[in-house]
C-alpha cells in the first residue's frame, strides 16, 4: 500500500525532511517526544496575521506539523501490518457522501449575497475541527492484558505515547501555534471578509432534542468498557475524517473561486494546507485498528474474539449510521439557515427553489464493505 | 416590618459573627500565641459541628439573604466540613414554615378570593419551604394536583432590611482591608438578583420560556403554570414528583444510571447557556429532580437570565483556549467575554487561566469548571483588583460549578465540551 500523506500534486510537498535529527526509516519504537517534533521549518505558517502549525521548507514546500518522525513511524508500522500478511483497513472513497451545500450551491447562495449559511458552514466546520482535541482524553486500556498476541513496535503501543496527543494538537492547535480550528476560520474571514459570525450557531450544533444516551446498548458488551470506547471513538473519528476528504475538495474549490472569493489563492491554499495535514490522522487511525484486526482480544467474560470481528463489526455499524445522518444533517442545516434569511427578507424565494433544484444526488452503495462474514 | 425586628436582625447577625469569631479565630491565635500546632481536622470537627448548627439556627431565623448564603455554602463539600454541609443542607428546602393561618390570608389577599373559592384543597402543610417562599400542595376544582409557591409575606422588606445590612458590612471591610476585594457591586447583582426572585410574574414567564426552549426534548419536564391563580407573590403549578438529583442510591434503585442522568442534566444546562443564551441560573440540588422514566425535572425560575448575544461563542473560545494553553487566544476570549483590566495589561488574564488550571484535577483543562477552579478564579481576582468580571460571567461560572458539585456527588464529572455533543460516541 502506498503512503501518500501529502498530496503532492497539490502542494508540492514533500513528507521527507533531511534535519538535524533525522528520521530512520524502518524504526518502530518512538518516544512522545519525537512523534510530536516538528524538526525545522525555513518558514513558519501565518493564518489570518495568528501564528499557526507546520511550516515551509527551503524551497517553499508546506510541511504539515508533528511529522518529523510520525510520517516514517506511520509508515513502518503499516509495512509490518503487510509483511504479516494483514490488510490495511480502507473505507472506499464511494462511501464519502457528498458534501452539502454542494459547490455549485455554495456558489448560488454567495453569488446571490447570501452569506449566513456558507459563513456558518465554515464556522460549523471550524468548531468541530476544535472539537476533534477531544481524542486526547481517550483513555488507553491497558492493552497488554486484552491482546493475546505481543503489540511491541506498533501505532497501538504510541497512541497514548504521543499519536493521540499529536493529532489533538493539529486539530485544535497548541499553545501560541493556531491548528485547524484556526486556519478554517482564517480561509472563512480571508475569503469572506471578516464575516459576522452567526451567534446561534451552538443552537444548530447541539440539536434541540435529548441526547441520544450513548447510543444504546454496546455492540460488544463482552469487551473492557475502555477499550470499547476508544475503538468506538477511534473508528468514528476515521470516519469523519474520511468524509472530510469531500469537506476539503469542496472547500478549495469554493473559496479559490474569485467570483466568490476575496482572496482565492491564499483561502484556497489554506484549505490545502488543512487537507495536507489530515494524511496521518486517517493513516495512524487506519493502521491502529488494522493492528486490532490482526489481533485476538481477551473478553471480560474469560472468553476471547477476534480482533477482525470487533473491528469490522463497529466500522459497519458507525458508517451505516453516518452515512445517512450526515448529509442529512448538512442539509437540514443550510436549508434552515437559507429559509431563515428568506423569511427575513434577505433572499428571494426563487432563490430557495434554485438551490433545491441544484441539490446534489448521491447513489448510496449498498454495502458498508465491512459487512459481518458469513458464519 | 417594624424597627425593632430590623434591630433584631442586625443585632442576631452580629452577635452570630462574633461566636464564629470566638470558636475559630480566637483559639487559633491563642496557640499561636502559646507556640502550640493548629487544631487538626479532627480536634475541629465538634466545633466545625457547633458553628454550624449556630448558623443553621441563624438562617431559619432570619430566613433571606442569609439563607441564601448557607444554600451556597451547602453546595461546597469541597471547601467545606461535612458537618457543615449536612447541617446547611437543610436551607435547601427544610426551612421551618410560616403556620398555614398566615399563608392562608396572604394567599387570599393575592388571589382576592377565598382558599375554598380557588382551590378544591389545600395542605395545611408545607411540601418545602426556603429562603422566600414556602410550597404548599393543593387541588383544584377540576381535579389536577398543584404546588403553590408562596411569597412569605414580610420577606420584600426583610430582604431590604438584609441588604441595608450587609452593605454596611462591606463598608466597613473595604474600610479596614487595604486591598479589599469589590464586595459592593457584587451585592449589588445581588440584590438584582433578589428582586428577580421576588418576582413570581417574571418567574413564570421564564419557566414558559424554559419549557418551549426545550420542546422537542422530552428529557426535560418543566412544571406548567396556572395563570390565573398566580401573582407577583403566589405561583401556582402543576404539582411535580421525583427524586433529588443527589440521592445516588434513590437513583440506583429506580433503576436509572447516573451518569445518564448527569449527561441528561449537562446537556441541559449547557444548552440554555452555550445555544440558547437563556438560562435557569440556579441549579442547586433543591431545584432538580429525576422521574421514574429519567426525566430531569426543572424548578425555580426565579433567578433566570438572558445572555448578551455570541456570549456563548466567547465561552467556548475561552475553554477552547484553556485546553490548548493558547495564551494569544485566551487574552481575545477574556476581553471578548467583557473581562476588563484597570491598566490594561492583559497579561493578568494569562495568570488567571494559568492559576484556575493548576486548580482542576489533571492540572489541565479538559471541559470542567470545578468549584474549585471557580474559587481560583474569583481569588486571582481578589488578589489583582485590576481586573473586573462580567456578571453574567459570575453567574454562569456559579452553574457551573454547581453542576460540577452535582456530578461529583454523583461519582462523575461535569465536563461542558463534552456536553456539547463532542463526547465519545457509543
Ligand atoms: N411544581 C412543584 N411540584 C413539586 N414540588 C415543588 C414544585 N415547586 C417547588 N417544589 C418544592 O418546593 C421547593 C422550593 O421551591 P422553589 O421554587 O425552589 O423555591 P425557592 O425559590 O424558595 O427555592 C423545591 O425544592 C421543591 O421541593
Ligand atoms: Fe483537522
Ligand atoms: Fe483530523
Amino acid at each position: 500500500m502506498g503512503l501518500c500523506f501529502v498530496r503532492s500534486s497539490l502542494i508540492g510537498a514533500k513528507a521527507s525532511g533531511i534535519m538535524s535529527e533525522s528520521p530512520e526509516p524502518g524504526r518502530l519504537v518512538y518516544t512522545p517526544k519525537e512523534l510530536l517534533s516538528d524538526g525545522e521549518y525555513a518558514e513558519p505558517l501565518y493564518a489570518g496575521g495568528v501564528l499557526c502549525h507546520g511550516g515551509f521548507e527551503s524551497d517553499g514546500a508546506y510541511r504539515p506539523p508533528r511529522t518529523l518522525h510520525r510520517t516514517p513511524a506511520i509508515a513502518a508500522w503499516q509495512g509490518q501490518i503487510g509483511a504479516g500478511g494483514g490488510e490495511l483497513v480502507t473505507i472506499s472513497d464511494e462511501q464519502v457522501p457528498p458534501q452539502y451545500p454542494s459547490v455549485d450551491q455554495a456558489k448560488l447562495l454567495l453569488k446571490a449575497g447570501v452569506r449566513e449559511p456558507i459563513v456558518r458552514a465554515l464556522t460549523v466546520i471550524s468548531i468541530l475541527e476544535g472539537f476533534g482535541a477531544i481524542i486526547r482524553d481517550v483513555r488507553v486500556p491497558d492493552l497488554k492484558e486484552l491482546l493475546l498476541e505481543p503489540f511491541d513496535g506498533t501505532a497501538l503501543a504510541h497512541l497514548d505515547k504521543g499519536l493521540f496527543e499529536a493529532h489533538a494538537r493539529d486539530e485544535a492547535g497548541y499553545r501560541d501555534q493556531g491548528g485547524h480550528k484556526q486556519m478554517w476560520e482564517a480561509a472563512r474571514d480571508l475569503a469572506l471578509e471578516n464575516p459576522t459570525v452567526p451567534s446561534d450557531v451552538f443552537m444548530r450544533l447541539m440539536g434541540d432534542r435529548g441526547r441520544a444516551r450513548g447510543g444504546g446498548d454496546p455492540l460488544f458488551p463482552q469487551l473492557d468498557k475502555k477499550l470499547y470506547r476508544m475503538l468506538m471513538m477511534m473508528s468514528q473519528v476515521l470516519v469523519i475524517e474520511v468524509f472530510a476528504r469531500g469537506t476539503f475538495e469542496w472547500g478549495i474549490d469554493v473559496l479559490s473561486d474569485p467570483e466568490v472569493s476575496a482572496e482565492p489563492e491564499k483561502a484556497g491554499t489554506m484549505v490545502r494546507y488543512i487537507q495536507a495535514d489530515e494524511s496521518p490522522h486517517v493513516e495512524y487511525l487506519r493502521t491502529g485498528l488494522s493492528e486490532i484486526r490482526t489481533r485476538t482480544l481477551r473478553t471480560v467474560d474469560g472468553k476471547t474474539i477476534a480482533g477482525r470481528e470487533v473491528v469490522d463489526g463497529i466500522l459497519h455499524h458507525i458508517l451505516h449510521r453516518m452515512r445517512e445522518s450526515r448529509p442529512r444533517e448538512q442539509r437540514d442545516d443550510t436549508r434552515n439557515a437559507l429559509i431563515a434569511a428568506v423569511d427575513a427578507g434577505e433572499a428571494k424565494k426563487s432563490l430557495l427553489e434554485d438551490f433545491d433544484a441544484m441539490a446534489p444526488e448521491w447513489d448510496r452503495p449498498e454495502r458498508t464493505g465491512f459487512e459481518p462474514q458469513a458464519a | 416590618m417594624n424597627g425593632l425586628t430590623r434591630l433584631y436582625r442586625t443585632y442576631r447577625v452580629g452577635t452570630t459573627a462574633a461566636r464564629l469569631w470566638s470558636m475559630y479565630k480566637v483559639p487559633a491565635t491563642l496557640r499561636r500565641w502559646t507556640g502550640r500546632p493548629e487544631r487538626t481536622n479532627e480536634e475541629l470537627e465538634p466545633v466545625n459541628e457547633r458553628a454550624s448548627a449556630v448558623l443553621l439556627d441563624l438562617a431559619f431565623d432570619l430566613r433571606g439573604v442569609i439563607i441564601k448564603m448557607c444554600q451556597a455554602i451547602a453546595t461546597r463539600s469541597d471547601r467545606f466540613p461535612p458537618s457543615f454541609i449536612d447541617q446547611l443542607k437543610q436551607c435547601h428546602d427544610a426551612v421551618p414554615s410560616k403556620p398555614f393561618e398566615v399563608v392562608k390570608v396572604h394567599v387570599e389577599r393575592e388571589l382576592g378570593k377565598s382558599l375554598d373559592e380557588a382551590f378544591h384543597s389545600f395542605e395545611p402543610e408545607p411540601i418545602a419551604s426556603a429562603s422566600l417562599a414556602q410550597v404548599h400542595a393543593a387541588v383544584l376544582h377540576d381535579g389536577s394536583k398543584v404546588a403553590v409557591k408562596v411569597q412569605y409575606p414580610d420577606i420584600q422588606e426583610i430582604v431590604q432590611t438584609d441588604l441595608r445590612n450587609m452593605r454596611r458590612a462591606c463598608r466597613i471591610y473595604e474600610w479596614l482591608d487595604p486591598q479589599p476585594l469589590e464586595l459592593l457591586p457584587l451585592l449589588e447583582e445581588l440584590a438584582k438578583h433578589i428582586s428577580y426572585e421576588l418576582d413570581f410574574e417574571r418567574e413564570a414567564d421564564s419557566a414558559d420560556r424554559v419549557r418551549e426552549l426545550f420542546k422537542n426534548n422530552d428529557t426535560v419536564v418543566v412544571p406548567r403554570i396556572h395563570r390565573e391563580l398566580s401573582t407577583k407573590r403566589v405561583l401556582v403549578m402543576e404539582l411535580v414528583s421525583g427524586t433529588k438529583i443527589t440521592e445516588k442510591n434513590a437513583i440506583l434503585e429506580m433503576g436509572l444510571t447516573p451518569r445518564d442522568v448527569l449527561q441528561d442534566l449537562m446537556h441541559i444546562f449547557v444548552h440554555m447557556i452555550m445555544a440558547d443564551g437563556f438560562f435557569q441560573a440556579d441549579p442547586h440540588p433543591g431545584n432538580l429532580m429525576v422521574t421514574p422514566e429519567g426525566r430531569i425535572i426543572v424548578l425555580d425560575f426565579g433567578l433566570s437570565k438572558e445572555l448578551p448575544d455570541g456570549f456563548g461563542l466567547g465561552l467556548f473560545e475561552l475553554m477552547f483556549s484553556m485546553m490548548t494553553l493558547n495564551e494569544a487566544a485566551m487574552i481575545k476570549a477574556f476581553t471578548a467575554l467583557g473581562f476588563q483590566t484597570k491598566t490594561g495589561d492583559t497579561k493578568t488574564f494569562v495568570a488567571i487561566a494559568r492559576r484556575m488550571m493548576r486548580r482542576s484535577d489533571t492540572g489541565r483543562f479538559e471541559g470542567e469548571f470545578t468549584e474549585e477552579m471557580t474559587d481560583e478564579l474569583f481569588d486571582a481576582i481578589r488578589e489583582d483588583p485590576v481586573v473586573s468580571v462580567p456578571s453574567d460571567f459570575v453567574l454562569v461560572g456559579r452553574v457551573f460549578s454547581l453542576l460540577s458539585g452535582i456530578a461529583h456527588t454523583l461519582g462523575h464529572r461535569a465536563n461542558v465540551l463534552q456536553a456539547m455533543g463532542a463526547g465519545s460516541p457509543g
